[in-house]
């Protein structure tokens, strides 16, 4: 292309060649997944579509944000430099934080709610994940960590607090506080439903505990700190206990480990509590290095094995249960259940928890909020994506067949199958349990909760790269990844619970708030414990399916928390005088407001028993009143037992749908008012925001350094990595 | 790039990511802002990092 003819310089024109060659495949991907009926896709087009908006929602979308909106500042110090104390706050290597970061983002959460919104094909949960990501999830990452940074690091329930109120700060305490007792149910219920009756998967994850111990003793008395070396030792070991899970299966030991869902909510609790009383450094720091490790590996494996494989999606696009909202999986029409259950990966509140607190401490730049931020969300929404595809390569029989309520799918395995059958799949009794033998599972029926879904079809994916003879192994290997950080999530979660249970309470009784006071701490252990453990219980004898009824909760709950720290960000924009671009955080609010409380009303008000959690009651009461099933036969003993069962669950899951909903309304009806004020008299804003100091730290903004950057290293004798340019210099990257 | 540079690469970031550097830098630190002051040993650098997540547990905490 000649330059003397469009005027451009060389560089412009290859930067406008390049992102015309990303917008084309993207594009090519989106047409693909849409226009296609009644033929396979393959996932291939998926991943195109995925990561051609990705690439121009961060090199177009993300600029915008940090440069023009948020105005990051290159010359200001930030936190880290200032504060730097080599502890908590101290510059960190662009491309270390960003693996911190992701790796402390992302869990659990991106790989369960897309399998169960696959329900509704994968056409819908595919957009609001690539959407959602771009034009919010990422977009409160960034802005959050922005703030927080300008902030030295406050957390968001400080800055909700300064910011809007006390009360709008005490809803978000409240707010942050049930959301993790219900995260943690939903996620022990998870592992639950994939662990009941597997001999194979109980005895690999119990393995994790004795690794564990042994990685800890190992760093605290042997090699204090190489914590490298002992996590490699730690994976082999895992990996060991995987294959030897088989053998444990296939032995007679395998009844002793073989539970029920009853004895495993026991043993869970029961784990947890102890882990989150002992110290940090016997299970949950080397459990943590153990499943950071696994994350990042598997992850890494999944997209190598989806890119190679290129699997083709079994999932019609849209299924007849996008429209009807008659899903077995979880009931609601598409809007806005499946911007609900979707949460982390598209949009997750939990996120902004992060994004203030930790890593604000650590950022070498402002420049660089835009790819820790954002870019690690991108990423974390790439997992999601990898999600949908596990969940829709299987036969959408299997898929039905695991993951339907039991109570939709009938008392026998006959009804099962004619179920299955009626909503017009293939499926045979003889399908689904050669699906169990080929993964070496007793039985595949209702096998709730996605994370059974997802290693099967991560089990296929790698299958069809290393052979057959491995699914089995590739499975229980997916099973393990997922349980270990879950597991790793319940300690660290009743820890955080406990924490701030006792920051509350030592405001009524001070010694409580010290944290070494063993009766305190006993104590506020069992009540976080109990609190998920009670919601646990339920949801494993709920006779509805626990998923179908907590998953909502929980999606509601952590939506809700985004709905909290966009408020937060819009507040912020409008007080430092950004009106014009209120909309940058005020949009994607305005959304997930409509959708937290659409969701929060259908949850209580509507009279459609598979939906309003009171009409659900109201149905069972009746029987209770009556004596009679809906179909004139009496009830049983057990049948009226898990009547009152329903009406007491109901009633306790409806309450909590009211009070989200009221805690959401009450932050933001609190932001308007400080907006308003702060609209009307702009001199009435007090700036909670640091001084500005200038810096003398000199860094990268991006992954790859621009020529200016790499020239500006140069003159100062730095490596990739930035360093100080004041002072004796640091060790820097190679 | 040789295999040999490929692989320390992969080893610092290891390292970095895992945070088994941390004593390695609060020491730099050390050295350099406060000269005179006395740098605790390793053993003892990370007991106080276990024990300072046991005392705020928000700090290190993993998302859903």
């Amino acid at each position: 292309m000649s330059t003397a003819t469009t005027g451009l310089d060389p560089r412009k024109t290859r930067s406008i060649v390049i992102w015309t060659v990303v917008a084309l495949v993207g594009a090519a991907g989106w047409t693909m997944l849409a226009l296609s009926r009644g033929e396979e896709v393959s996932a291939a087009w998926m991943v195109a579509a995925a990561l051609g908006s990705y690439a121009i929602g961060y090199r177009f979308y993300s600029k915008f944000i940090a440069y023009k909106v948020l105005k990051v500042d290159k010359t200001r110090a930030t936190p880290a430099e200032r504060l730097d104390n080599g502890i908590d706050y101290q510059p960190t290597d662009r491309r270390v934080l960003f693996g911190h970061h992701f790796a402390a983002i992302s869990g659990a959460g991106p790989l369960v709610g897309p399998v169960l919104a696959a329900q509704m094909g994968y056409l819908p949960g595919t957009i609001w994940i690539i959407a959602g990501v771009i034009f919010a999830g990422a977009v409160q990452d960034m802005v959050v960590l922005f703030f927080s940074t300008r902030r030295n690091g406050r957390s968001l329930g400080q800055m909700a607090r300064e910011e809007i109120g006390p009360i709008g700060g005490a809803a978000a305490l409240l707010a942050v506080f049930a959301i993790m007792i219900i995260l943690l149910a939903v996620l022990a219920l998870v592992i639950v439903n994939a662990l009941a009756g597997s001999p194979w998967g109980v005895f690999s994850i119990g393995m994790t505990i004795p690794i564990a111990l042994f990685m800890g003793f190992y760093l605290r008395v042997i090699r204090p700190g190489r914590i490298a070396e002992v996590s490699l030792i730690g994976v082999a070991l895992l990996l060991i206990a995987l294959v030897a899970g088989r053998w444990v299966a296939k032995s007679s030991w395998a009844e002793a480990f073989t539970l029920s869902k009853e004895s495993l909510v026991i043993w869970l609790v029961a784990y947890a509590f102890v882990a989150s009383v002992l110290p940090v450094w016997m299970l949950l720091a080397p459990r943590d290095y153990l499943s950071t490790f696994m994350k990042l590996g598997t992850i890494g494996l999944l997209f190598i094995g989806v890119v190679v494989a290129a699997p083709s999606l079994k999932m019609d696009a849209v299924t007849d249960f996008a429209t009807q909202g008659t899903g077995p999986v979880f009931a609601g029409s598409l809007f806005p259940f499946v911007f609900i259950t979707i949460a982390c990966g598209a949009l997750s509140g939990f996120h902004s928890l992060i994004s203030s607190g930790t890593t604000p401490k650590m950022v070498e730049k402002e420049t660089q909020v835009r790819m820790i931020g954002y870019g690690s969300m991108l990423l974390e929404s790439s997992v999601a994506i990898m999600a949908m595809i596990a969940a829709c390569v299987l036969d959408p029989g299997l898929y039905f067949g695991m993951n339907s309520a039991p109570a939709v799918l009938g008392a026998e395995v006959q009804d099962w199958v004619s179920t299955i059958q009626g909503w017009g799949f293939t499926l045979t009794e003889a399908d689904m349990a050669a699906y169990a033998k080929s993964v070496e599972e007793a039985t595949l029926w209702g096998r709730t909760g996605g994370a059974p879904t997802f290693a099967i079809g991560v089990a296929d994916i790698f299958a069809s790269v290393t052979g057959d003879g491995l699914k089995a192994f590739w499975y229980h290997f997916a099973i393990m990844f997922e349980a270990l950080f879950i597991l790793t999530a319940l300690d660290a979660g009743t820890r955080v619970g406990r924490f701030m249970l006792q920051d509350t309470l030592g405001n009524i009784y001070k010694p409580l708030k010290r944290v070494s006071w063993w009766p305190g701490l006993i104590v506020s252990s069992a009540i976080v414990t109990g609190l998920w453990g009670y919601f646990l219980w339920v949801g494993v004898r709920d006779p509805l399916g626990g998923i179908n009824q907590l998953f909502p909760l929980f999606g509601i709950s952590n939506q809700l928390l985004g709905a909290v720290a966009l408020t937060v960000c819009t507040t912020l924009l409008i007080k430092s005088g950004r009106l014009k671009w209120a909309w940058v955080t005020g949009v994607p609010l305005a959304w997930v407001a409509t959708v937290t409380l659409t969701a929060s009303w259908q949850k209580v008000f509507s009279a459609d028993p598979r939906v309003g959690f009171f009409a659900q009651g109201d149905v069972a009461q009746k029987q209770i009143d009556t004596g009679l099933k809906p179909n004139g036969q009496e009830l049983t003993a057990k049948e009226l037992d898990d009547a009152h069962t329903i009406v007491t669950n109901t009633t306790v899951d409806g309450v909590l749908s009211a009070l989200f909903a009221l805690l959401v309304i009450l932050v933001i009806a609190d932001a308007a008012r400080v907006c308003i004020k702060a609209i009307r008299h702009p001199a009435s804003v007090v700036s909670h925001e640091e001084p500005y100091v200038e810096s003398k730290y000199i860094a990268p903004a991006q992954l790859f350094p621009t020529k200016e950057e790499k020239a500006e290293l140069r003159a100062a004798g730095l490596g990739s990595g930035g360093g100080r340019t004041d002072g004796p210099r640091e060790e820097v990257a190679p | 790039m040789t295999v040999k540079s490929a692989t320390a690469k992969i080893w610092w970031y290891v390292r970095e990511l895992t945070g088994e550097t941390a004593y390695e830098r609060y020491v730099a630190h050390v050295r350099k802002d406060h000269p005179d002051a006395p740098v605790p040993s390793r053993r003892a650098f990370e007991r106080e990092r276990t024990d300072r997540q046991e005392a705020d547990p928000r700090q290190g905490f993993r998302c859903c």
